[in-house]
Order: C-alpha cells, then structure tokens, then sequence
C-alpha cells in the first residue's frame, strides 16, 4: 500500500536541482520580468515568477517550500510596483501551495497536465488579486477578465517552452 | 498534540503565511474622508525599505542589460543575420557581420542622436530646470503602469517631480532612491493629473484606465467635447505645469458608474510605451539665460530710477502746491469781509506767496457758462459780488491779479448765462471782462 501513498511517490519523485539552479532561476524570472516588459513595448501578458513557482512547487512535492517561494517571489513583485506590499504575494503564496500539494497526486512528468495547471493556477492567482484589491482591501480597482485570460495563456506557453528547459538541469540520479 | 502539528504543518505554515500578509495589508491602507479605501501615496519606512532592495536588486541588471545593449531583441536580430550570412561566402560574412553590427549601431547612435537633440531643443525652450533621465525597466506587472529611470536623489530628483517629454506630459516620480527613482505614468489606474481641455476649457483629472489609456474622468455629460480636442495641463495638481500637452480626445464614453457623467479617453501626446529619453523637473522656477538676467538686471535698475525720478516730481509738485494759489470756492470767500481782503493782500505784492495761503482760489474761465460751479445760484448774490471785487483789486492789473478779479464775475454769468448770455454777453455788457467794456 506505501508504494501507492502519496508520501511514497513524493520520495520517489522528487526533483533535485543545482543550488545555483535556486538562486539564479527564481532572480533571473523577477530581472526579466521587470525588463521584458519595457523591451517589448508594454506587453505585460506574462507572470514569470508565477511559471517559475508553480515550476519548483510541481517538481519539489514540498507544499512549505512552494509557500515560502510564492510568497518571496509575489512580495518581491509587489516591491517593484506602487500597490500594496503583499497582494501579489497573498496570490501566489496560494498558487504555490496548491501546486505542491497538486503535485504530490498527479504525474509531474506529463507535460500536458503540468500546462493545465499552469493555466488554472495563472487565472486563480488573478482572481486571487482582483479579490484582495477590491473586496478585502476595497480599493478601485478596474480588470478586464479578457486581459487575465490572455496572462493566462501567455504563461501556458512560456511554460511550455521553459518546463522542458528546466527539466534539463534537473540532476539525476 | 505534537502529531497535530506535524500532520497540519503544511496548512499552518501556509495559514501564518496568510494572515503575516495579509496584516501587512491592512497596515498599509487608510480609509479616506469620503468612505473609501486608498493606499498611502507616501510608503511607510518598512514599505519603502523592501522596495528599496527590490530595486537595487533589479535595476542594475536591467541598467547592465541597457547600456551594454544587449538586449534580447538585438541577440535574436544578429542571430538572424549570422544565419543568413552563413549561407553565403566565407570571407564575406566577417565583413557583411561587422559591417551590419556596425550600421546597426550607427543607426542606433544616430537615432539617439537625433532624440536628444529634439530634447535639447525642448529643453533650452523650456523655462525650468530638468535633468535628463532614461527609462530602464519597469514594474512587469499590467497592473501597474509604473517604469524605472536611471537617475535618482543623487542627481536632485525629489518625489512629486513631473516627467515630461518633447512630446508631452509622461508621469510623476513616485519614489526616489539613491541612482534610481519609480515613475507613474499618466496612464496608472492610481495617478492623477490636473487637466483642461483646450478649446471647451473644461476642467478634469487625468488617470488611467485598466486598458492602460488616460482618461478625464468626472466630467458632465457635454456635447461639445469632440474627439480631436487637445488637452493640456490645468497646473493646478501642484506637480506639472501649466500648459504642457497632454494628447488630443480620442473619444467619449459614458461613465459606467454614473448616468451623467462621462469619461474622455485621450490619446497621449507622449509614447508612453516608447519611452527612452525623459526629462524630469526638479525645480518649477523659471531659468533665465546670461541675456535675460542682464535685461531684467538694467529694467530692475531703470525701475528704481524711473520710481526716483517720480518721487523727485511730486516733492516737486508738493513745494509748487505749497507755494501757488490753489482752488477754492468763490462763494466762500466772498461770504465774509476777511476773505474778501484776502486779494487785495494778494495784490499788494505780487509774485509773493501768500502770507496766510488759507482759501485757494478758482481760477475762472474766460468763457463760463451755466455748468459752472454756482451757475444755478440765483442772479441776486452774483451781482452783489462784482461790486467790491471791481472796486478793490482795480489798482492791481498784472500778473495773476486778473485773474483774482475775474474770480469775482462767476456770478455773472450765473445772471445772465440764461437770459441774458447770448444777447447781453455782447461787448457791451461783458461780465468778464468789464474793462472790455466801453
């Protein structure tokens, strides 16, 4: 029965990757997403550190390390605009969350469901955000549900180009 | 107990996450006057700590990454050029690919070029001080309409300082670091800018929408606003000017909250989603060139003597008002016997000021009519008058004394300006002058 538990199949597939691997990839996504941005004239359809979360949350199994990296990662976002500190934070410390604890019963190695995932989670956080702006903090706050769909589809396909690249400097053993 | 914990610690971590957040949220909002919600423009010091180091996290990357010029977009165009040249001869591709990276920057150093002279220009026509800046990176959130520039308070950049460019009004710096400093567009859902409409004069505040365009919102429903219309800055905000562009009315749509409102989009003026150069005020007093100090210097100076010299001219006129006779009134002179010695004193010495100037005396004209002061008298007070005046100043005829006597003959005319004016005014009978008379 323990081959079939979850705790089991997190052991066995659990995802390792460089420490550099870490630091680098999570700072490199907060870079760029500042700088894309401003490069290709105001195209803003993408949320990198949301990719790279639920990327490390899928691969890592581990629902803490999804939380505190979710967190990190949307605290740093929200640094970097004028709203308040924590809204993008609150959006993806979830996102992380459900994807670790997703992770543990689903194949992570099957691409397609790993860019359903992506899809899902990338319209949750944003509902998570215009939630927090204008109901828990009741701030005006104007959305277009099209503009979220479009994000939603701009991390898809970053997520396809980048999980496989990821995957590549998993280390194996 | 410890089983607990252990078996629920994901969802506790995730719980204490939650609610660190989420009390961090709550410390940074503030209920406005009106009953709504809104964050403080100005971050708390722990707020402004955590952006800090995101910025200086971030922006020297995106600082290597501008000024290296190695930008993703300029990788994949070479990429693409080297394809194309493998293709061909080897010893021309090294000469095609230099010579094209060449070109490239080139045309890249012209164009700058050629954007900051247009800023130059912009700015030696431009009365204030700014400092130039160029635009970095931005917030990669669509949220949040917010870029970075590469000058910060080391260079004199404050908060609330406008951002302009050649084109128009761009933002307003909305924080400020050591080498950096956040910028708001115009186009931000959180900005605001003071602005009026050139042509109807109609008043608004500029802000964003969530597709990213300007907006004037608040304004009454109003047939005459028409697309096309340019916008400019009211200057009331206290951040930008009055008067610079802002864009032209691109349309007008009802406001969706409010029946009789309407909100004007508007066409930006500036590419916001272009920006390169910007300028940033970092004072509202007016610069003046080498040429205009010196011409306002020589008008300040010609001021002060201009203002001397009319000091000079009613001291002047202060000693010749002492010293002439002034106006008095007729009547009050002749009223008592000590003013009506009053002349003849005058007489006696002619040229002589007065030795008790008390009653001015009236000059009369040498044609008085009916509009004349006491010309509505009735004819028995002015023919009483003439008779002392004629017998008493008739020794003294020159200088002004001529006048002292004919101050006595007002009321002649008074008597005859209606009966007997025209007919008995002829030579015989001038009451003016009665040694005309034969």
């Amino acid at each position: 029965m323990a081959v079939l538990g979850a705790d089991y199949r997190r052991e066995i597939e659990i995802h390792r990757f460089p420490l550099l691997v870490y630091v680098l990839v999570p700072l490199a996504a907060l870079v760029l997403q500042a700088w894309l941005p401003w490069v290709l004239r105001g195209y803003t359809w993408f949320d990198l550190p949301l990719v790279i979360t639920v990327y490390f949350s899928l691969t890592r199994r581990n629902p803490i390390q999804g939380t505190m990296l979710g967190a990190g990662l949307g605290l740093f976002e929200d640094a970097l605009t004028q709203h308040a500190i924590g809204v993008n934070g609150v959006a993806k410390t979830v996102a992380g969350f459900l994807a670790a604890s997703v992770g543990v019963r689903i194949d992570v190695d099957n691409h397609t469901i790993r860019l359903m995932l992506i899809f899902l989670l990338s319209l949750l956080c944003s509902g998570i955000f215009v939630f927090i702006d204008r109901i828990l903090l009741g701030l005006e706050l104007d959305w277009s549900w099209v503009a979220e769909l479009m994000k939603a589809v701009g991390n898809t396909l970053i997520a396809t180009v980048l999980f496989p690249l990821l995957d590549r400097v998993q280390i194996k053993d | 107990m410890d089983s607990f914990f252990v078996r629920y610690r994901n969802l506790l971590v995730l719980l204490i996450v939650l609610v660190a957040q989420i009390v961090g949220l709550a410390v940074q909002v503030r209920r406005t006057g009106g009953g709504r919600n809104s964050l403080d423009s100005r971050d708390g010091s722990g707020v402004r700590l955590v952006r800090l180091w995101a910025d200086e996290l971030v922006t020297p990357p995106e600082q290597l990454f501008h000024n290296s010029k190695l930008g993703i977009a300029n990788l994949w165009q070479n990429y693409l050029n080297l394809r194309h040249v493998r293709e061909q001869n080897q010893d021309l591709e090294k000469t095609i690919d230099r010579l094209r990276l060449e070109q490239a920057q080139l045309l890249e150093d012209a164009r700058q070029g050629q954007r900051l002279q247009a800023l130059l220009s912009f700015q030696e026509k431009y009365v204030y001080k700014t400092v130039v800046a160029q635009a970095i990176g931005s917030s990669g959130n669509d949220q949040s309409r917010l870029f970075y520039i590469d000058k910060g308070s080391a260079d004199g950049l404050d908060r609330d300082m406008a951002v302009i460019s050649a084109d128009g009004i761009v933002g307003k710096v909305r924080e400020v670091f050591p080498h950096t400093a956040q910028v708001l567009a115009i186009n931000d859902q959180t900005s605001g800018a003071g602005v009026i409409l050139e042509t109807t004069r109609i008043r608004g505040i500029l802000r964003g929408n969530a597709a990213g365009q300007p907006q004037i919102v608040g304004i009454l429903a109003d047939q005459r606003i028409q697309p096309g219309e340019k916008v400019i800055t009211a200057g009331g905000d206290q951040i930008f000017p009055r008067g610079l562009a802002v864009g032209v009315v691109e349309k007008v749509v009802r406001d969706p909250d409010r029946d009789s409102f309407i909100d004007v989009i508007v066409k930006p003026a500036a590419q916001l989603d272009r920006l390169d150069e910007v300028l940033v005020i970092t004072s509202t007093l007016p610069r003046f060139s080498d040429e205009q100090q010196q011409d306002m210097a020589i008008s300040e100076d010609e001021k002060g003597a201009e203002a001397k010299a009319i000091e000079e001219q009613k001291k002047a006129s202060e000693i010749m008002a002492e010293r002439l006779p002034g106006l008095t009134d007729p009547n009050a002179k002749t009223a008592t016997p000590a003013t009506g010695a009053a002349p003849g004193t005058a007489t006696a010495e002619p040229g002589q000021p007065p030795a008790t100037p008390a009653a001015p005396k009236l000059l009369h004209p040498q044609h008085p009519d009916r509009f004349m002061p006491g010309a509505a008298d009735g004819a028995a007070p002015a023919e009483e008058k003439p008779k002392p005046r004629q017998q008493a100043p008739a020794p003294a005829v020159k200088g002004k004394q001529p006048a002292s006597k004919t101050e006595s003959t007002p009321a002649a005319p008074k008597t005859g300006s209606k009966p007997a004016t025209p007919k008995a005014g002829s030579k015989s009978t001038d009451p003016v002058h009665p040694r005309r008379n034969p």
